[in-house]
């Protein structure tokens, strides 16, 4: 049966940043210099294709967009200037707004403009309810204990509701991309122990990025400097995300220092800061292949990272040095960006912190299931051993 | 075989190692030094350098040589360097004689002893052959500086041009009642996207306007008589048939430049795309009468959203025609270009086997295409995309399905116009207008040159020339620089006033002739005639391509070909067999 294509994709990737796919004459040079392409995702070339030719299902339940973190090989390597690396990214940001069931990625994606308004405007309200809850309640000048002007305990409950908001929403995606690339929409039959067998590869992919370092291993000059900006930016951030939503109560407390929570807290900022400084400035400079073009999502996400990581810092400096006025007013600043940036990670590029290693599980999953009935074993229920 | 008195020079060609290695040289030069008439023998590396040449012209000159043999490459490739090398030496040119002792011994044999055998025989058939040379004087002919060229579309218009510019009579003539031939039928032209209309009128304004030029629109050809720089030809309307000689016009010319053109491959040949059936399924000519009208539309005359273009139609295809027909691809994207430019919202998906992107600002040009978001689909050789018609429900009036072989899916793609880029073939004509000027046609019905690389816009006609798309498929560029070359061969031939012919012909011993005619027919090249008077035939020694059809035919052997006498074939034969 033949596959309906649709024309009109390649349009409307152009808003998520794919420009100039349709350069691409296919000569496979991208995909031979990817030293992710196997024998069973020839990328980026065959996803390169599907866009072009508008093959919409074809791309929805492609799991290749995600075996990449683009290193910007394939794209020096091009002959055409098509820019397979930009491609892939694209297609990530554009796979995140389908996988999005409420459709804000697609609106944040295709309009920075209204992103940008979004986040102002929660801000705003944020920045509002907190000033208003703490004057009604607390005394400016107290930063913590009794009578604080924000106390530990409601932050504490107040992150804990928004985590909860986040995790139904960014589950819900990840339900979806399963769904599109594994289950009904998938042509593979899948037997479910592979899920199990396979199960590691999550939280390595997750904690290491190694593929992300494997990225290098066919280059004469290796440059794992990238890789390990992007493995402490995003370490940093779950280590902040951890302590904030568990020790919120610990890491308020002072003014003396709780090291036992306090040196990951250190860490962590430490990770933030120099992670998102190196990367705004590569997109600045555009000192790398994967920095030559940045979307506006981009610079939001950096920007705000930068934002609520210095401003983490300055309230700590503050609190610690007595100027507890200061502190609180830093305080409500960082929460202001905190609260949007938490709220629109399940719709925005910040999701691909999960749906890259769910990706490359996915695949490895997807892998083992496709080479099990090429060689003819048993795809349903495990092979059982003879008496 | 009785032995003539003459002093015979060989030279043995090494050919570096080409022949050396293989044959043994100084074995052949020992066994020709012992015939009786060869009063020297040589070997050298390479015969054909200076210092080669310069060793024969010692020779003649010192030893007083009659005759000379060089054992070397083919005569195609060095003929004409020795012959020249023994006027130089003040030898008639034809007491020469050229065994090819690479081509027919070393580079075919692995066996040194027989090939150095093979090479002896062919040497001493030359010696024996050239021993019953005669010395021939070539022969110069008068020039008719007029020339008649055979079609005004591009390449007629340009050599027309060429020569009148120069002060030169053109009659130009066209079938049709207006010029400029099938680029008069074209919008834009790629990969500049000038316009046709552009590049035809200066031309047409300068010919119209030209003192030189004589146009004889809705003319034929009807017969052409005579030979190189004495043709008469007979002109006439195309509506009169033969028998009206009253109206036909003659006209004396010294060469003739054919450049009829193509007509496009007939779309209701190929059933697969329903063309004729399917009302938005049109041809690239359809579609440049469109474009020239200025409105893209479907037939119920909606602006399409969707246009496909199908390459290839009739072209590279074992059914109908197995040549590239050059133009359609570059013709496809400039339609790409063109829809886009028209109607900015349109869809176009370009559907090929391979894109042939060849020529000087082509790959640009494809570039160019993609950017500009068409969908390229590439479908297998062999192989073709289906058009059906598409449903109600659907938001376009044809679907195309295609085994895309890029991607390796089966797709189906929407579309609302349909444009099969047909191919060129040669027309329904070419087979007359070739008898009519004696040239030859190839299995596909193009003329066919002098030779494809060297002499592309000769024949084996003299005087008889070849430009434009009645030779192959090509584009205007390559068009118009074969009119321009034709048109320069045959100003440099009126610049010299007379032209040689070659001094080896056929002859007729009007004594010995009984009249037959049987050699008049057999001729290729129409080079004899039949005198009613004196009832014998007699060879127009400048047509004569010295084939030998006629000697060997005659049946009272009172035809001799020079350079070619029964002597000189007997002794050659004599050579290889002793």
């Amino acid at each position: 049966m033949a596959i309906r294509v649709n024309p009109k994709i390649i349009d409307d990737l152009e808003g998520y940043g794919a420009e100039d796919v349709q350069l691409c004459y296919h000569c496979g040079n991208c995909s031979a210099v990817c030293p992710h392409a196997d024998e069973f995702n020839v990328f980026p070339r065959r996803p390169m294709r599907y866009l072009q030719m508008g093959l919409e299902r074809k791309l929805e339940t492609s799991l290749e967009p995600w075996l990449c973190y683009y290193c910007g090989q394939c794209s020096d390597q091009c002959p055409r200037g098509a820019e397979p690396g930009e491609t892939m990214m694209s297609l990530r940001r554009w796979l995140i707004s389908r996988y999005d069931i409420t459709g804000i990625a697609r609106l944040f994606f295709k309009s920075t403009k209204v992103e940008l308004a979004a986040v102002i405007i929660v801000a705003l309200l944020t920045g509002i309810f907190f000033l208003g809850f703490g004057l009604w309640q607390g005394d400016i000048n107290v930063y913590d204990g009794s009578n604080a002007f924000l106390p530990s305990s409601f932050i504490h409950n107040f992150d804990l509701a928004l985590g909860f908001l986040v995790a139904l929403f960014i589950g819900l995606s990840a339900f979806r991309f399963w769904w599109f690339s594994m289950g009904g929409k998938s042509a593979v039959p899948i037997p479910w122990w592979l899920y199990i067998k396979k199960v590691y590869l999550l939280p390595w992919h997750f904690f290491t990025q190694k593929r992300f370092a494997d990225c290098e291993k066919e280059t004469t000059r290796r440059i794992y400097l990238p890789w390990l900006a992007h493995l402490g930016l995003m370490l940093g951030y779950v280590t902040m995300l951890f302590i904030v939503m568990v020790f919120v109560k610990q890491l308020q407390a002072g003014p003396e220092i709780n090291w036992s929570v306090h040196v990951f807290g250190y860490l962590a900022s430490l990770g933030l800061l120099i992670g998102a400084v190196y990367m705004l400035r590569g997109r600045l400079k555009k000192n790398r292949t994967q920095y030559q073009r940045s979307h506006g999502s981009d610079w939001i996400f950096l920007v705000l990272l930068f934002i609520i990581a210095l401003t983490g810092v300055t309230q700590h400096i503050l609190h610690r040095s007595g100027l507890l006025l200061a502190a609180n007013i830093v305080y409500i600043v960082h929460l202001m960006v905190v609260v949007p940036w938490l709220l629109r990670m399940p719709f925005t590029k910040w999701a691909h912190m999960f749906l890259r290693p769910l990706g490359m599980y996915f695949s490895a999953v997807r892998n083992e299931a496709l080479t099990r009935q090429r060689s003819g074993i048993e795809t349903t229920v495990p092979a059982r051993k003879v008496a | 075989m009785e032995s003539r008195e003459c002093k015979i020079g060989v030279y043995i060609c090494n050919c570096g190692t080409n022949i050396a290695k293989v044959v043994d040289c100084e074995a052949v030069r020992e066994y020709i030094s012992e015939l009786p008439q060869v009063a020297i023998a040589r070997t050298y590396k390479y015969m054909c350098s200076n210092p080669g040449q310069e060793l024969i012209i010692q020779d003649i000159k010192e030893q007083g040589l009659d005759r000379v043999v060089v054992a070397a490459c083919s005569p195609r490739m060095h003929e004409r360097t020795f012959r020249a090398a023994l006027q130089t030496a003040g030898l008639n040119p034809y007491m020469f004689e050229m065994a090819n002792i690479r081509e027919q011994c070393s580079w075919v044999h692995d066996d040194p002893q027989a090939a150095t055998e093979k090479a002896k025989a062919l040497t001493q058939a030359a010696v024996f052959r050239v021993a019953y040379h005669e010395a021939l004087e070539q022969m110069m002919v008068d020039m008719c500086p007029n020339t008649l060229v055979i079609g005004a579309g591009i390449a007629g218009l340009t050599a027309a041009l060429e020569l009148a510019d120069a002060g030169q009579k053109v009659y130009l003539l066209d079938k049709q009642d207006h010029l400029g031939g099938n680029l008069a039928r074209v919008d834009l032209t790629a990969p500049y996207l000038d316009s046709a209309r552009d590049l035809l009128t200066e031309r047409i304004t300068r010919v119209k306007t030209s003192d030189n030029i004589e146009l004889l629109l809705n003319s034929r050809l009807q017969e052409l008589k005579g030979y190189v720089g004495n043709f008469s030809a007979t002109l006439v309307s195309v509506d009169s048939d033969d028998t009206e000689e009253n109206k036909a016009q003659k006209i004396e010319v010294g060469n003739v430049i054919v450049c009829t053109g193509y007509k496009e491959f007939p779309a209701e040949r190929v059933t697969h795309f329903g063309y004729g059936k399917l009302p938005n399924v049109i041809t690239s000519f359809d579609f440049e009468k469109m474009l020239r009208a200025g409105r893209i539309e479907c037939k119920d005359g909606e602006i399409p959203n969707y246009v496909a273009i199908i390459h290839c139609v009739g072209s590279r295809s074992p059914e109908y025609h197995g040549y590239c027909s050059r133009v359609c691809c570059m013709t496809a994207l400039k339609y790409v270009h063109e829809i886009k430019s028209a109607i900015p919202s349109c869809y176009v998906s370009d559907l090929y086997i391979d894109m042939h992107a060849f020529g000087k600002g082509h790959e640009d040009f494809y570039r160019r295409t993609s950017e500009v978001k068409t969908m390229f689909l590439m479908f297998g050789k062999g192989d073709h995309p289906i058009i059906r018609s598409a449903g109600p429900k659907d938001d376009c009036q044809m679907l195309i399905e295609v085994n895309e072989q890029l991607s390796g899916e089966v797709i189906e793609i929407p579309a609302d116009l349909v444009i099969l880029m047909v191919g060129m073939e040669a027309r329904e004509d070419a087979t007359e207008t070739a008898r009519l000027v004696n040239i030859s046609q190839d299995k596909d019905g193009w003329f066919i040159e002098s030779h494809p690389k060297l002499d592309p816009v000769a024949t084996t006609t003299d005087g008889i020339y070849i430009a434009g798309t009645c030779v192959a498929p090509k584009d205007i560029p390559d068009t118009v620089a074969q009119a321009r070359a034709a048109a320069g061969r045959i100003l440099a031939k009126i610049a010299k006033g007379k032209i040689a012919v070659d001094a080896i012909y056929a002859e007729i011993n009007e004594d010995s002739c009984s009249g037959c005619r049987i050699c008049n027919e057999l001729c290729p090249y129409s080079a004899i005639e039949f005198d009613d008077e004196k009832k014998r035939s007699h060879v127009l020694s400048v047509m004569c391509k010295a084939c030998g059809a006629c000697v060997a035919a005659c049946p009272s052997g009172a035809i001799k070909g020079r350079h070619f006498t029964d002597q000189q074939m007997f002794a050659q034969i004599e050579g290889v067999l002793r």
